[in-house]
């Protein structure tokens, strides 16, 4: 019982966590991000749009296609999120609603593309791609390990690539000359653009990290969630993404507490459920226990909380 | 004269054909988010012809369904008039989730949160008086009233923790969205589930806000009590915001909150007030869409009309005759989808994606009124030159 709370927490905080340290470089560089809802849902439609059309046509087996379908979702979310980018740089429409925007016109567009899709290609009336299950794997030795050895027990491939990226997502961030100039971005692009760096380029290549980054998330959720994509990959997790971060104060580390907190809490609700036998219509009452926990902990926090200074603000070059 | 100065010639008088339509300030507010609308259906247009259907046709169809145009043919006790009462019918709730965001946004919120309020406010206006024996005259008036209390209650919830807590008021919305989903979920599935239609039981007639199936001439029509509530309480609010006091405060704040709170006004009082005002209309969209468009609730389903407002809303200006314009168009897009979908045969789906690419143009007004300004500026410069020359 403790196994599968690790486990389905694991791969659900994962995936969240990645989209998470996205916003946290969009925010970081001064750009509001509402939009890792709508970025990750386009990503998995692009990743799984190509791999079901590549499977079909090269008659490939589509469970072999799934690192490509990760590195696609990847570019898929990046190629929207340039949306985002040049709404708010180049046209410096207000952040959040450019945000809100994606969202909706995210949900719109995947929806009519796979039923469209579906019909043109395929010939079948689905708004559903089949991708296919991953493979799921245990690390020998490591998973022996009483109780923490869940940890490294029948995990996706796709949570080994979520911590490689993320560690070196941490150390640019944290350590690179890229990283110091983003965060300063967030704070005092004057002193940024003083220092003769173009503030507009470094905001456009935040953008674009966490639209890639949301895009391995949504692709991720695909997976381990559904085995397909459908618009019921726009279950809010991107915002879930979102509360997270700022739980997290806008640093990786936090929010990685704050994702693991989430995803237990949720296999945590469903295995006391299943203690409990509770009939099926409670687990409607169970799906709230992230949310609840999230409000609760924003209660609790928000006060100590510090966002990037020049959060939200479109950054004139002319204002000093 | 060389081939490149024609060419210029040309384009200038491309951009001052554009200008003419668009320049003038004074009526910007309307003819940019016409243009804006254009251009959208425009990029739909291609859309269409791309799958090789006709754009044109599938646009006229749209309307046909909508009830602006006449269909070729109807079916017994229907005609264009009780496709426009319908049209209106489901119009209302959206010309109230808009004008809820709007007033957040004139406050300088941003009240994502409009479906939670709305199925809140619904919910608990259908167990209170829609399962009630309470006769019309009592009933029609107490859903609007527990409504607008409802929604009231969660929007000034919001404003409360961003107040006290600073809890970001997108984040505690969101969260409120699905916490109020779920929970109600699962009490409709408990308690008050149609085991036939697996939505909530259906209200009585007598609390219902839009009066079905009404024979008149001859017809059989849909009659909104809530739209014409929605018409004026937009000129309430137009007055309000232009008027009063508290009016005013809210724009401040909106504007400049330092500056707000320098000239003493009570900040943090009045974003209490601005969420609390504008959940009291997103539970009067509430009621108007479970218990007067539909009337019963489904569960596990937030209104996507919630959303759709903060397009409807940005349309329009935060203006509320330019909502009550633009709820207009957005609900004949929706509406007409159906017989667009069967006529054309294009799917329906496209309909959203309208709606998103008019919101993403939209997003966009700010910065096309600074190029047209500046366009204009650069054209009497070149023109004096040649004027000199």
């Amino acid at each position: 019982m403790l196994d599968t709370i690790i486990i389905d927490g694991l791969s659900f905080a994962l995936p969240l966590f990645i989209m998470a340290i996205g916003g946290i470089y969009c925010e970081r560089s001064g750009i509001t991000n509402l939009a890792i809802e709508g970025l990750q849902g386009f990503g998995a439609f692009f990743g799984a749009l190509w791999i079901v059309i590549i499977s079909s046509f090269f008659n490939i087996p589509i469970n072999k296609l799934f690192y490509l379908a990760l590195l696609l979702s990847m570019v898929g979310g990046m190629l929207f999120s340039i949306i985002h980018a040049l709404l708010c740089i180049k046209f410096k429409a207000n952040q959040v609603i450019s945000g809100v925007v994606i969202n909706i016109l995210s949900t719109a567009l995947t929806t009519f593309l796979t039923t469209q899709i579906n019909s043109l290609v395929f010939g079948e009336l689905s708004d559903k791609f089949q991708i296919g299950t991953s493979v799921r794997f245990s690390v020998p030795l490591l998973s022996e390990i009483p109780v923490l050895g869940a940890i490294f027990k029948n995990l996706y491939p796709f949570e080994i690539v979520i911590i490689v990226i993320a560690i070196i997502a941490a150390y640019v961030l944290n350590k690179t000359r890229f990283g110091l100039r983003l965060r300063a971005c967030g704070d005092n692009p004057h002193s940024v653009d003083a220092a003769g760096v173009d503030v507009y380029k470094v905001q456009f290549k935040a953008v674009l990290v966490s639209g890639a980054l949301s895009g391995l998330g949504g692709i991720s959720f695909a997976y381990s969630i559904s085995t397909n994509f459908s618009p019921a990959i726009y279950m809010g997790y991107g915002y879930l993404a979102i509360a997270a971060l700022i739980f997290g104060n806008w640093n990786i580390l936090p929010t990685f507490g704050a994702c693991l907190l989430f995803g237990f809490a949720r296999s945590g609700g469903y295995a006391l459920a299943q203690i409990l036998k509770m009939p099926s219509t409670f687990s409607d009452l169970i799906m709230i226990l992230p949310y609840v926990v999230t409000l609760l902990l924003l209660i609790f926090f928000s006060k100590t909380n510090r966002a990037p200074r020049a959060l939200g603000e479109i950054y004139d070059k002319g204002k000093r | 004269m060389s081939e490149k100065t024609i060419n210029k010639k040309k384009e200038n008088t491309f951009i001052r054909i554009i200008l003419k339509l668009v320049g003038n300030e004074k009526w910007q507010h309307i003819t940019i988010p016409i243009l804006l609308i254009l251009l959208s259906f425009i990029a739909a247009s291609i859309i269409i012809l791309i799958l090789g259907k006709n754009p044109l046709m599938a646009i006229y169809n749209l309307f046909q369904g909508a009830g602006i145009f006449p269909k070729p043919s109807y079916a017994a006790h229907k005609s264009m008039l009780t496709d426009f009462l319908s049209l209106l019918n489901y119009m209302t709730p959206m010309i109230f989730a808009s004008l809820a965001v709007a007033i957040a946004l004139k406050g300088g919120l941003f009240n994502i949160g409009v479906s939670g309020q709305m199925l809140l406010a619904g919910f608990i206006a259908t167990i209170t008086i829609g399962y009630s024996n309470l006769n019309w005259g009592l009933a029609k008036p107490l859903v609007l009233i527990v409504g607008m209390v409802a929604g009231g209650i969660l929007g000034g919830l919001i404003g409360f923790l961003k107040y006290k807590f600073n809890i970001n008021e997108v984040v505690s919305s969101i969260m409120f969205n699905y916490i109020v989903e779920y929970v109600l979920s699962f009490f409709i599935h408990s308690y008050y589930i149609d085991p036939v239609s697996r939505q909530s039981r259906y209200i009585s007639d007598a609390s219902r806000l839009t009066l079905v199936n009404v024979e008149l001439f001859g017809l059989k029509m849909d009659i909104s009590i809530g739209f014409i509530i929605a018409i004026i309480l937009a000129v309430v609010l137009k007055r309000f915001f232009d008027k009063s006091r508290v009016g005013f405060e809210i724009k401040a704040v909106g504007a400049n909150p330092k500056g707000a709170k320098y000239a003493g006004i009570n900040v943090g009082k009045t974003i209490i007030l601005t969420m609390t005002l504008s959940g009291v209309f997103a539970g009067l969209a509430g009621v108007t869409y479970y218990l007067g468009y539909f009337a019963s609730i489904q569960p596990k389903t937030l209104a996507s009309v919630g959303f759709d407002g903060v397009a409807v809303a940005l349309l329009g200006n935060t203006n509320p005759y330019g909502i009550i314009a633009s709820s207009f168009l957005i609900s004949i897009i929706d509406r007409g989808s159906n017989y667009m979908n069967s006529m054309a045969g294009v799917r329906k789906e496209i309909a959203s994606v309208i709606t998103g690419m008019i919101l993403l143009f939209s997003a966009c007004n700010a910065y096309i009124q600074h190029k047209i300004r500046m366009k204009k500026d650069k054209l009497e410069h070149v023109a004096g030159k040649e004027h000199e020359e």
